[in-house]
C-alpha cells in the first residue's frame, strides 16, 4: 500500500502507520490503529523521508 | 408421507421418507463407491453451502513426542534501518506496524488477542558494523523491574538497537510471532 498514516504523539514527535496487507482500507486501518483522540493525517508513502538520520526531530507540519 | 424401508441381512433397518409437500426434487447419488454423509453429531453435513459439524481439532500435529504445540497468534516481519524502515516483508493478523521512532515500532493486530499475556518473540539483523542486536519490550530507563512499554490485546510495542547503543536505534531487519 503506498499510504502511510501520520499522527503527532504528547511530545510533539509523530508516529508513521504502515499499512499490512490485512484486507482492510487505510482508513480503517486509521480507525484501528491510531490512538484515540489523535489527529491523523493520510500521505502518500512518497511524503515521507527517505532519510532517518534525525527520525526523531521530524514534525507533522 | 412415502417411505421406502430398506432391511439389512440383521433386525436392522433404514427408511428413506418422502416429504408430504408438493413438487418434485430430485436426489442424485454419486457415481462412485462411498460413504453418504448425514447430519449427524459425528459426521458433517451439507447445510446450504456452508459445512456444519466439522470437528474441531485438539491440537496441531507435532512431529515426535506427545507435548502439546501451539500456533502463533500474529507475526510480521519488517525493516528497521536507515533504508528498510517503513516495509513489512510479511505478516499475518497484523494491520499496521507503527513506527513510533528510530528503534521503536508498534506491531497492531487485526483481530485482537484473547488477553495481554501472551508471548513475544523476535529477532533482527545487524545495523551497520554492529551485530548484536536486540530487541526488548521496555525501555530501560535505569528504574529497574522495567514493565513493558505497550502490550495490550490489540498492539505491542518493541524497542530495538544494538550493541553500539543498546536500544533505540537502527537494525537491519525484525522479525516477530505472539504466541498465547
Amino acid at each position: 500500500m503506498d499510504k502511510r498514516i501520520v499522527y503527532k504523539n504528547d511530545d510533539n514527535t509523530i508516529s508513521i502507520i504502515i499499512p499490512a496487507d490485512c484486507g482492510l482500507t487505510i482508513e480503517e486501518i486509521a480507525a484501528k490503529d491510531v490512538p484515540t483522540g489523535k489527529e491523523y493525517h493520510i500521505v502518500d508513502v512518497a511524503d515521507i523521508p527517505t532519510d532517518r538520520t534525525f527520525r526523531n526531530a521530524w514534525e507533522w507540519q | 408421507m412415502a417411505s421406502i424401508k430398506l432391511k439389512g441381512d440383521t433386525s436392522g433397518e433404514i427408511t428413506i421418507d418422502v416429504p408430504a409437500v408438493a413438487g418434485t426434487n430430485t436426489i442424485t447419488l454419486p457415481a462412485t463407491t462411498g460413504n453418504v454423509l448425514t447430519d449427524g453429531a459425528a459426521l458433517p453435513a451439507i447445510d446450504g453451502s456452508a459445512l456444519t459439524n466439522l470437528p474441531v481439532p485438539a491440537a496441531l500435529s507435532t512431529a515426535s513426542g506427545s507435548a502439546p504445540s501451539y500456533s502463533a497468534r500474529a507475526w510480521a516481519s519488517f525493516g528497521g534501518g536507515t533504508s528498510s524502515a517503513g516495509t513489512i516483508y510479511g505478516s499475518g493478523n497484523v494491520s499496521s506496524v507503527t513506527d513510533n521512532a528510530t528503534g521503536q515500532a508498534t506491531i497492531n493486530f487485526t483481530t485482537a488477542m484473547p488477553n495481554a499475556n501472551y508471548s513475544v518473540v523476535g529477532m533482527c539483523t545487524g545495523y551497520s558494523n554492529y551485530n548484536s542486536t536486540l530487541m526488548v519490550l521496555g525501555s530501560a530507563d535505569g528504574s529497574g523491574n522495567q514493565q513493558p512499554t505497550t502490550k495490550t490485546t490489540s498492539a505491542v510495542k518493541v524497542h530495538f538497537g544494538h550493541s553500539n547503543t543498546v536500544v533505540n536505534d537502527h537494525v537491519g531487519y525484525l522479525t516477530i510471532a505472539i504466541f498465547g
